[in-house]
Order: C-alpha cells, then structure tokens, then sequence
C-alpha cells in the first residue's frame, strides 16, 4: 500500500503539471482545445490525489502500522474519530490533506468551466495546478514530508498526543486548511487577470464567493484553535500570540480586509490595485504560515522538526510568488487604473480604504514581529507588545465598521449623518450603564474601547433599520422593508450578523483580556480547604480516580463553588496522567451569562498530593467571543448561500435603483 | 480622482502608516526581549532589559509560595552560569527538574532573578518536536 501512496503522489505531480502546462499555453494562444485538455488533466491529478489520501486514510482506520507516519499518529486503542483525526495530526499528512483540498478545489472550478471555457479561468486553474505541483513535489522529493515512509520494524506506536483528543483539535487543523485554500482562489484569479492585462471585474466576480468561503473556514479555525487553547491547553486564555496563532491571524486580516476590496472594486471599482495586492497578500501569508511552523526557523512551541530541504522549497515558494506578484502588478499598473473617482472623504468608500489600510498594516506588524523581528533583530517579541497594538486598533477600525455603513457611496449629506448617529448614540449610552455596572470603569481605555462597541451595536441596527426603510419602497411599511432588508442580499444580510458578530467578539476579546482577574493559591487536600477570588469561594470535598483514553490515571479534585456565599455549583478540575506521555492539567470552567470562572491546577496532582495548587481566573464577556465567532461563521454562510438566477436577477433590480437614487441624492446635494 | 479628496486621501494614509510604524518600531524597542545565553546575563550588559532564556533547571532548586514559583536554570552551552527566575502564570505541564526551560522576563541583576511572564519547556520526548505534550502556550 505504500508503494500505491508514493506512486500516486507521483502521478498526481504529473498531472498537476500537465494540467498547469496546458492550461497555460491555452490561456496564451487563446485555445480552447488545450483548455480542455488542461481541465481533464486536473481530473487525473484529483483522482490520484483521492487514490493517496485514500490510501493514507484506511491505513489509519486499520491501524496498518507499517506506514512510520501511522505509527507516529496513532494507535489501536484509539476510536474512529480519532484514527481519521490522525491523517493530520502531523507535518506528512496535513500536507496531503492540503493537496487534497487544492484538488477538490481545482476540480470543481474545472468543472464548473468545462462549459464556458474561458481564459481567464483557465489561467486561475493553471495557477492551483502550480500550486499543487509545489505540494506534490515536497511530500515526493522530501522523505520528512511523504506520508508514505516505511516503519521500522518493530515500531511501537505513539498513539495520538492526548492534547489533541478534543472535538475543537480534530476539527481545527481542516478548518485552517480549507481556508487557506479557498484564499488561494483569488490569488490564482488576480494572477490570471494579470496575466491577461484584464481590468474589468470579472475575475472578482469568480473568485469573491471562494474568497468569502476561505474567509469563513479561516476565522471557524482560528475561533477553534482559540477554544480548544482556552478548555483544553489550560494556560489561562485562549491567544497566546504563539507564532503558529499569529500566522493564522495575519492571512485572515488581510482576507478581511480582501473582502472589503471586492465590495468596493465591484460596486465602484475603486482601488483595484488593493484587490490584487491583497489577493497575493493572502495568499503569501498563508503559505507563510507553513513556511513559519514547517521549517522550524522561527521556535515556536509548536514548530515542527528542521528540515532543510523543505526549507529550501517553501523559501523559494515564497520569494517566487512575492516577487511574480510584484512584477506582474507593475507591469500591468496601468491596466487597473480606478474607473471613478474618489469625491469625498466623509463617503463610505474613504472609510473602507481607512479600514483596509489598518488591517493591512495590523496584519504587517504581527507578521513583522512574529518572522522578521527574530530572524533579523535576534529579538523577540511578546504577547504584551500585540496587545498594545492589538487593543487600540481593535477598538478603531470597530469604530470605523460601525460608522462606515451609515455613510453613504460618494458623498454623505452632513444632517442625513446626524440623524442616523442617534441610534448609535444611544445604545452606547446604554451600554455605559452596563458596562459600569459590572465594574468596567477601572480601566479607563478599556471602558472607551465598550463605549465603541456599544456604538457599533446601535450602527448595525442602523445599517439594517436604513436597509429597511430603503426596500420599503412606497407603501412605507417598515415591516415588509424589514423583511426585504433581510432577503435582498445575501452580501448584505451576510454583513449584518458578520458586523454584529465582531462587535461582540471585541467586546468579549477587551472584556476578558482587560478585565481578566487571576489568583493562585493553595489548597490543602482536606475537606473544608478553601481558595476565594471576587466573592468566589472554592472548597475542597474530595478526590477521586478514575481510567481514561490511552490507559491514563484521571484524579479529580471536587470543590463546591459559591459565590457571595450562595452557592452556585460544582467543579472538578483534574489531571490525566498518560503512560507514555506524562501529566497534563485540565481546566475545568463554570460559566455565567457576564463571566466565565476558569479553575486549574498549577501542577499536576494526584491521591498522593498533601497540597493542590490551584489557579483561578476570571473571565468576564468571554462567552460574547464564542457567540460572536458564531455569528460571523453565519453571516458568512448566509452570504454564501446559493439562489435561484431567477430571484438573483430580482433582487438586484431594486438594489440597482436604489443605488442610483443615492447617487442622485449625492449629485443633488452637491448643486 | 477628485484633486482635494486625493489629497486628504494622500494625507491620512501618510499620517496612519507613519504613525504605526513609529508605535510599532517604539514598542519592539522598547519591549522586545533579546535571545541570551544564561553566561551572557552575568556581563551585566542586560540589567532591566527583556531578555529571552534557555537553561535546564537545576534539581532540587523548585520552590513554590502564593508569589509563583522560584527556580534555578544553569547554562545550556556548558558554562556553569546559572540565574535564578521567579515565575508567577500557569506551570507547563512537563516542568520540572533538569527539563530544558525557556523563560522571557525582565533580568535584574542586583538579585540575579528573571522575573518571567512566559515560560516554556522544551520537550526532548518522542513527538519528534511536534506539538509536544509540554506544548502549552506559556503565558
């Protein structure tokens, strides 16, 4: 079965390269022969990548433990969800999960332009193929990266690292994958427009939806991640701004800040040059990731091994596609020139290129601290700068999310302005009164930073209400305008929860970051023992054993919690100890609806311990991050979510009007 | 493009990414910690800098209080420097004696203690280096 796996891997590069080659002499003369041709070859390389992943994953499900990476991942006592979590969990197999989703995704643009055949397409195609043939070349020619290297004889199994048996984990590593694919769609269009000298907005228009759908996976694995770091890895937070965090966090900036871009080049087609930039931006900073963990330059806990070769291609992978973005952009500067002009600072489009301006340069900085600082300066640099950067930026470009919906394209009527920041107004008015009542005020930038948020609340609700009372249309009911705000469009609806969603995210990301509250004390193992934070009273009853996954030792401490003296539940932090692999700590956390109390042990204990070091923390607005991750997931589905032509076309008739009567508006206002 | 709006657009970009780049540049500065050796602490050249660590903690030098915990690390490059660090956050879960530790923190020499605010084990353990079970985000 190895060979089959190293032999398809074999043929997949051969396909991905006859592909890329064909479709790229077709894109050249213009032929839709080769076209085609270029397309069926992307078939072969996607059933051969089938036929390796295949043949990896059922190695997995059987336990064949003659493949070295099976043996490294897994072991027989695992469950099936954990056996297929396998396939990744190392450097070998999330490559080929990788070429895996470049195929599933090259396939489907195949087929989806079987029919039309265009050059533009086709180019974009060509581009994957040239991807995948880099990931297909690195597991080949790279023995540290095929999955499909004979075990010693005699190997025991590892097993798979007890840190990764959560649901979060088994889901993450996809979740990041998928996205980083997806973005690597409009990278592949942007280098075909180029390529063509093509101005127009095609090539937004094929590749936005995988932009939004990378977009999407993205931020679901990184909330993951984040998650899965704050129940499972029990440091006492959810971002540690590790390297391998901050990878992940530069592409989804500039995703965001590409999906800005697309708006406003297809609606106004205005500052062309960002779109393309941040399409390769992206693109770059994803394979900087890999490049970032995979080659062990930058330490990182959770780098992989050294390994020069894979250095040497992901190096060189890299400067290519920097410097072919570069000179493909200058080359065709001119093509891409601005079709309208820019007419007012206090218009919606100036506020999207300030806000696309600061998440690219956040998105420079973390990149520039994360690789550049300790590979040139011999620095490094911690969580405490980000936040300093982070915090204040945060809270900015919220505001300017908040208000750039309420301006209108073009030009904005002053008194039209005033009267939609009441809203806003208001509710950040309100939310002063919550945000004091629970204590907010002792951090004074903090506080400013809710007061922002409760503003961005009242501008979404804006932003709706004006979508609203605009569909209304003249029967002037805000119900059926309500109604049609929500089903007009999908970008639109998408945008309303997305935008929402943020607002709670920095909401809970300031709350729990600012106002977080920590104490370690410790406990004596006897009945009665308490430790106390903020009114919360932790005593100790009684610690039983129990056996878990992989043959490991569960102990677990009981205490009853009370809060003011009333009490409000139960804990049970505890620490598995594994046979192979050590002790780990869990968290344990009690949730309520403002904070979360978070209880963890400092060290490892078990029967034996006379003392229990324990660590609490609070949390307050954490749980706004989770519900706020969810709300942008869905935003981001609703906007993806396919509709008939029919009520496409219907939809944008009114939307179409709409915006010509602004534009008249605006004119009007200006005589 | 509108000659005025073209301006301001000019201007506020100019002023945005000026002013970041001095905030970014002034915090690495200021708060960037410096790979050392734990034989290089002892020139004396660090006192009040951020400096980042690695040592193996030496046996039986582990002492925890409600302040954190106190440790001793001995130099990695053979040299028989040791510095002392006081670390208050979450304990990675394979810490202990003779595990190879590094620690970033603000070094003072008048005490020779690292106050650390991260620390992390590196794990010599079968995992091959990937996300080891040590692999906590020490914050």
């Amino acid at each position: 079965m190895l060979e089959l796996g190293t032999y398809s891997l074999w043929a997949a590069l051969f396909f991905a390269l006859a592909g890329a080659g064909f479709l790229g002499l077709g894109m050249l003369w213009d032929r839709k022969d080769l076209l085609r041709n270029g397309y069926y070859a992307v078939y072969g390389f996607f059933l051969t990548t089938v036929v390796a992943a295949a043949v990896l994953l059922q190695a997995f499900l059987k336990g064949d433990f003659g493949f070295s990476y099976v043996v490294e991942n897994s072991d027989a006592s695992l469950s099936t969800f954990y056996r297929i979590a396998g396939f990744w969990a190392g450097q070998q197999g999330s490559f080929l999960l990788w070429l895996l989703l470049l195929a599933i995704v090259a396939v489907v643009i195949a087929l989806l332009d079987l029919i039309r055949l265009e050059r533009l397409t086709g180019g974009a195609v060509m581009v994957l193929g040239i991807i995948s043939a880099v990931f297909a070349a690195l597991m080949v020619f790279d023995a540290g990266s095929n999955p499909f290297v004979r075990a010693a004889a005699g190997a025991q199994p590892f097993g798979l690292n007890p840190l990764l048996l959560h649901p979060a984990m088994v889901l993450h590593p996809p979740a990041l994958f998928i996205g980083y694919v997806g973005l690597a769609v409009p990278f592949a269009y942007a280098v075909s427009t180029l390529l063509l000298g093509r101005g127009d907005k095609l090539w937004v228009q094929r590749a936005q939806k995988w932009g939004v759908a990378g977009w999407l996976f993205l931020s679901l694995g990184i909330g993951l991640g984040a998650w899965w770091a704050y129940v499972v890895l029990s440091f006492g937070g959810y971002w540690g701004w590790d390297p391998v965090e901050n990878t992940s966090l530069v592409p989804w900036l500039t995703a965001t800040a590409l999906l800005h871009a697309f708006t406003l080049y297809k609606a106004r087609g205005l500052f062309k040059h960002w779109a393309l930039g941040l399409a390769a931006a992206t693109f770059f900073f994803t394979i900087l990731a890999t490049w970032t963990t995979r080659t062990g330059l930058i330490s990182s806990v959770h780098a992989f091994e050294k390994n020069s070769l894979l250095i040497d291609i992901l190096t060189t992978f890299l400067a290519v596609t920097a410097a072919l973005s570069i000179g493909l952009s200058a080359w065709r500067w001119g093509r891409f020139k601005s079709h309208d002009e820019l007419q007012s600072v206090l218009s919606r489009e100036f506020l999207y290129y300030v806000t696309n301006l600061l998440l690219t340069l956040f998105a420079v900085a973390v990149a520039f601290g994360t690789v550049v600082v300790p590979l040139t300066m011999n620095r490094t640099v911690g969580p405490s700068t980000y936040n300093s950067i982070a915090q204040p930026l945060g809270v900015v470009t919220l505001a300017l999310i908040a208000i750039c919906p309420l301006l209108a394209w073009r030009k904005t009527d002053g008194a039209q302005l005033s009267r939609r920041l009441i809203l806003p107004l208001v509710t950040m008015g309100l939310s002063a009164v919550l945000w004091l009542s629970l204590g907010f005020q002792s951090d004074l930038l903090g506080f400013i930073g809710l007061l922002v948020c409760g503003f961005a609340f009242g501008a979404v609700i804006q932003f709706v209400l004006h979508a609203a009372r605009k569909a209304a249309g003249p029967a002037k009911s805000l119900w059926l305008g309500l109604g049609r705000a929500f089903t007009g469009s999908r970008t639109r609806t998408g945008a309303y929860f997305v935008h929402l969603g943020m607002v709670l995210i920095v909401a809970g990301l300031l709350g729990s970051n600012v106002y977080k509250v920590e104490k370690s004390t410790i406990v004596k193992v006897k009945p009665g023992a308490t430790a106390g934070l903020n009114g919360y009273t932790l005593t100790y009853r009684t610690m039983d054993e129990s056996t878990g996954a992989q043959g490991s030792v569960r102990s677990v401490a009981h205490f009853d919690v009370a809060k003011d003296g009333a009490p409000i539940g139960t804990l049970a932090p505890h620490t598995d100890v594994y046979p192979v692999s050590g002790a780990a700590v869990r968290a344990v956390i009690l949730g309520r609806a403002f904070e979360d109390l978070f209880v963890v042990a400092d060290e490892p204990f078990d029967s034996s311990s006379k003392t229990i070091a324990l660590r609490t923390v609070i949390f307050p607005l954490i749980r706004w991050v989770w519900i706020g991750s969810i709300l942008l997931c869905a935003g981001a589905v609703v906007s993806l979510w396919p509709r008939g032509r029919r009520k496409e076309q219907e939809a944008r008739v009114p939307e179409a009007n709409a915006a010509v009567g602004d534009a008249a508006r605006a004119d009007g206002a200006t005589a | 493009m509108n000659k005025k709006s073209r301006t301001r657009l000019l201007i506020a970009t100019g002023v945005i990414v000026v002013v970041f780049v001095i905030g970014v540049v002034f915090l690495v500065q200021r708060q960037g910690a410096y790979y050392r050796q734990v034989s290089d602490l002892t020139t004396g050249k660090y006192d009040g800098k951020n400096v980042k660590v690695g040592g193996r903690v030496l046996g039986g030098s582990i002492d925890r209080d409600a302040s954190g915990v106190h440790f001793t690390i001995e130099d990695l490059t053979g040299k028989s420097d040791t510095v002392k660090v006081t670390y208050a956050g979450q304990m990675p879960n394979t810490f202990d004696a003779g595990v190879d530790v590094v620690v970033v923190g603000k070094y003072a020499s008048t005490d020779g203690v690292i106050t650390a605010d991260q620390l992390q084990t590196k794990c010599p353990s079968k995992y091959k280096g990937q996300a080891s079970p040590s692999a906590q985000l020490g914050q």
